[in-house]
């Protein structure tokens, strides 16, 4: 399963890491894993060339995080990671949740994991809320059986498939406190730790830049004093917070130019300015904090 | 060109006044014609007389392939007679030869009876080939609109069912003509059979010119070979076949033949061109009601397919035979000993095969040419081919072709059976190393190499013939030539 | 004797290296692949058992690898077969079928002759197995 016709070499990680740091703002952990995963493939095609022997290395994973923080960006990447790897054979990815998993009734839950299993095979299995799987106040659960499938594939058929399992920090610790068997199998548990400032700023500028926007300078200043308040708020979901502000930045330069839309030149038309950040409640909120302390 | 008044259509008051005309001057070219999707389509190649303008040599072939006569004729105004005269409408000179000229020419569909050859060919090429401003004319190709084509029922079985009743997929199959042509009586005839078909082959073949001789009964033939076919079925567990050659004197005594053939439970039968296109097309009707696979034999075709300045090409015959409904037609080998460059065969495996045959000048298809959903005929590849040569058949002609090895199955040093076997493992060998992507056509050689390592029989075959090849020009070859790419 | 159905039963019996080979030939093309297994292995029985559905959409062979090797650790002593099916207008048909497993002994089959008029015979193949009842034949 590893090493494709042509051995990957050095060369080609490091151009593999530098796609990767221009895509992926921060994540330094993941990035650093996934050197390493890459590193040991090139070594074990120099061991190999040596007539050294080479074991394939494990490569189930979970990702652990706040929402936002990019685990299942990564988890979509990854899948074309491990085929330039020469890892995964195909390259695609197959992302489930419990339901695609586990059945209504008896006998309805094998066929359906196997069926997963058989259309992920050659790639990576993304499973979202892994911990779903596992409710143990209900004694007919069906999830148990689909655990007990993964794992027997998870340590037979390590050369076709990779799983990742992606959730919440805490819920995952418990789901594997109850489940052993599984957690010894991930060999690469990763957290993500949640965003800082200056990363979503960037996280931010690039968003824009995707979406064909830019900050002038005022705004910038003031997406940075809105970041820091929202951080401070609850719920605040990272990356998927800031594409939300900026959705909402978009509305508010769309009604600022509306009535003189038809007269707008390029620039008008992709430039965010301070007016349209300073308009968010949570500045406003701010504001009134400030006042009143 | 059409400045000069020998190509313009005369006017209409002048037109019907007794006398002489040029045809172009009556009407048959008309360089402003677009063709309807329901006119008929042909495509001559014609080498007019000194002195004989291109143009006029076109009209005149439109003209004498529909309505027109030597003289003017007033009977003609009894008639809407623009309809039912043929329009040549292009004519473009042939690269490389500044004597030849290709000519298009549309009819209306009026022209032509539904559902027969037998009119379409007396209609086309009755009169046309005979004339004498041409000193050659050769039918290159047809189009033949949707329209006329559904008044066919085509072949009767066709290359998808063929499979499923034979339970045989995913590999070409493999045939042997009996040989010695001539001399063996039924009982011995079936030896040959029986050997071949235990061996490995799929079907064996009478050859065209067996049909009810001195030395051989047609009956005496059906009832040993069909004891041949059930033997060898019963020693492989597979549906075997032979062809039995159905062709006689008369209709009658061919459907005779056909009904002892379905009588003794043959899954095929076969019938050569000879027969004539209104006894195919009855014959192919009698294989649909009963469930019979249909093989034409293209016996005589050579005669006039074979000079690219005269005659007609076998990609129109294969249109033919297809519309008359056959299910596996000869269509060459390529590499074997019988005429066919390997661009041009490739062109009637299209037309065989296709659901709609592809323009594709440099293998000779000069029309898009839609089946309509009718069946597709299983070309035949047959003619001192040998089972050293199967990467080269399976790379040119890929999976649904039966490629028949006369010569190469009963002339094996070690017997019949020998010589069946060695061709089967040898296919099934380099069918499955092209599936794994591997490329037959340059690793051939070793792949049927090591394939006989664990194959005597295929490991003499290839010992005996491995020197074995016809290299003549072709008479037969594209006049278009693909220009490489620049990549 | 050895039943020469399928398309490679000329060759030694496919290692799985090949087997999956010529599967991801099949997914290429985008073929459905299903397995089937029978007892009866008479020519005109087309209809053998299936195991499981036809795979659709499948990326990888390793998936219907593990089907194959099911159903010939459920069924050792029948015969195995793989089907590829070609959904395109046209086609609509299979593609390839090969055999993947047999039964260590294979007795072949009885041809029955019933003589009728003239010199004709009508021929009845029977496999020599199918004596025997569903399930206790090899």
């Amino acid at each position: 399963m590893s090493d494709p016709a042509g051995a990957i070499g050095e060369q080609d990680v490091l151009a593999l890491l530098a796609d990767l740091d221009r895509e992926l703002i921060g994540l330094a952990p993941v990035k650093r894993r996934i050197r390493d995963v890459a590193a040991l493939l090139v070594v074990d095609s120099a061991r190999r060339s040596q007539g050294l022997p080479v074991a394939p290395p494990g490569l189930h994973m979970c990702f652990t995080g706040n929402p936002g923080t990019g685990k299942t960006t990564v988890a979509l990447k990854m899948a074309s990671i491990l085929h330039r790897l020469g890892y995964a054979r195909k390259g695609h990815l197959v992302a489930v949740t419990r339901d695609d998993l586990v059945g209504q009734y008896i006998g309805h839950t094998a066929p359906k994991t196997r069926e997963v299993l058989k259309r992920a095979m050659g790639g990576v299995l993304f499973i979202d809320e892994a911990y779903y799987l596992y409710r143990p106040e209900n004694e007919r659960d069906y999830g148990q059986e689909a655990i007990e499938i993964l794992l027997q594939v998870m340590e037979n058929q390590r050369e076709d498939l990779v799983v990742i399992l992606a959730g919440y920090k805490d819920r995952m610790a418990r789901f594997f406190e109850s489940n052993p068997g599984l957690s010894s199998r991930i060999a690469h548990h990763i957290d993500f730790p949640d965003y800082s400032g200056e990363e979503l700023m960037r996280i931010a500028d690039l968003m824009l830049q995707q979406m064909g926007y830019r900050f002038d300078d005022a705004a910038r200043a003031a997406f940075g004093q809105y970041l820091k308040a929202r951080m401070k708020q609850a719920h605040f979901a990272n990356a998927r917070s800031v594409r939300n502000a900026l959705d909402r930045a978009r509305l508010r330069h769309a009604s600022r130019l509306f009535g003189a839309i038809a007269g707008a030149d390029r620039d008008a038309l992709s430039t965010i300015s301070a007016q349209d950040i300073l308009a968010s409640r949570v500045l406003q909120a701010a504001e009134d904090g400030a006042h009143h302390t | 060109m059409g400045a000069s008044g020998h190509t313009q259509q005369m006017d209409i008051s002048k037109r019907y006044t007794a006398g002489v005309l040029k045809y172009a001057q009556m009407g048959y070219w008309q360089p402003a014609y677009e063709p309807k999707e329901s006119d008929v389509l042909a495509l001559f190649r014609i080498t007019p007389q000194e002195g004989v303008d291109p143009e006029e040599a076109a009209a005149a072939v439109a003209g004498e392939s529909s309505t027109a006569t030597w003289t003017v004729v007033w009977t003609d105004r009894l008639t809407a007679c623009e309809n039912y005269r043929a329009k040549a409408y292009k004519v473009e000179p042939v690269p490389n030869n500044p004597l030849q000229y290709f000519a298009w020419i549309a009819y209306e569909l009026d022209l032509f009876e539904e559902g027969s050859i037998a009119n379409l060919t007396a209609s086309i090429i009755g009169n046309v080939f005979s004339f004498k401003p041409l000193k050659a004319a050769r039918l290159e190709d047809m189009r033949l609109p949707l329209a006329y084509v559904k008044t066919f029922r085509g072949p009767p079985t066709g290359i998808v069912v063929e499979r499923e009743r034979l339970d045989k997929f995913g590999r070409p199959l493999l045939g042997a003509t009996t040989k010695p042509k001539l001399g063996l009586s039924g009982k011995n005839y079936g030896r040959v059979v029986y050997e071949a078909l235990k061996g490995g082959l799929d079907f064996v073949k009478d050859d065209e010119n067996i049909n009810s001789q001195a030395f051989m009964h047609w009956r005496d033939r059906f009832l040993y070979c069909m004891e041949a076919v059930n033997r060898a079925a019963a020693a492989t567990g597979e549906i075997k076949g032979h062809y039995l050659n159905v062709t006689a004197g008369t209709m009658e005594e061919m459907y005779q033949r056909a009904e002892f053939a379905r009588e003794l439970a043959s899954v095929i039968v076969m019938v050569d061109l000879v027969v004539g296109w209104t006894a195919i097309q009855s014959l192919s009707n009698w294989c649909r009601d009963n469930d019979m696979i249909l093989h034409m034999h293209r016996a005589g075709h050579g005669t006039y397919t074979r000079q690219k300045s005269h005659g007609v090409s076998f990609r129109v015959i294969a249109k033919w035979l297809r519309l008359a409904g056959v299910d596996h037609l000869h269509a060459g080998t390529a590499v074997g000993k019988l005429e066919g460059d390997p661009m041009t065969v490739q062109g009637y495996y299209a037309v065989c095969r296709e659901s709609v045959t592809p323009v594709e000048l440099p293998r000779g298809l000069f029309f898009r040419q839609d089946w309509g959903g009718m069946r597709k005929v299983m070309p035949v590849a047959s003619g001192g081919i040998h089972a050293g040569q199967m990467h080269q058949l399976l790379d040119l002609f890929g999976d649904d072709v039966v490629l028949q090895f006369g010569g190469g199955t009963i002339g094996h040093p070690m017997g019949i059976q020998a010589g069946a076997t060695a061709n089967r493992v040898a296919l099934e060998a380099t069918v499955l190393a092209r599936n794994e992507g591997r490329d037959i056509r340059h690793e051939g050689p070793d792949i049927l190499a090591s394939a006989a390592r664990h194959c005597k029989p295929l490991q003499a075959a290839l010992d005996t013939w491995k020197d074995v090849t016809f290299n003549y020009a072709s008479t037969d070859t594209s006049d278009f030539v693909p220009t490489p790419s620049v990549s | 004797m050895r039943v020469t159905q399928g398309a490679f039963s000329f060759l030694p019996d496919l290692t799985d290296q090949q087997i999956k080979a010529q599967v991801e030939y099949c997914l290429r093309n985008n073929w459905a692949v299903s397995v089937e297994y029978t007892d009866d292995i008479h020519p005109r029985n087309t209809y053998w058992e299936m195991f499981g559905m036809p795979m659709f959409d499948l990326h990888d062979a390793a998936g219907v690898m593990l089907e194959i090797n099911a159903c010939r650790k459920t069924y050792p002593r029948h015969y195995v077969r793989v089907n590829a099916f070609d959904s395109t207008l046209g086609w609509e048909t299979i593609r390839l079928s090969f055999l993947v497993n047999r039964p260590l002994e294979e007795p072949g089959f009885r041809l029955r002759r019933l003589e009728a008029q003239g010199r004709v015979q009508r021929y009845a193949i029977e496999p020599y197995a199918t004596d025997q009842p569903p399930g206790h034949r090899y």
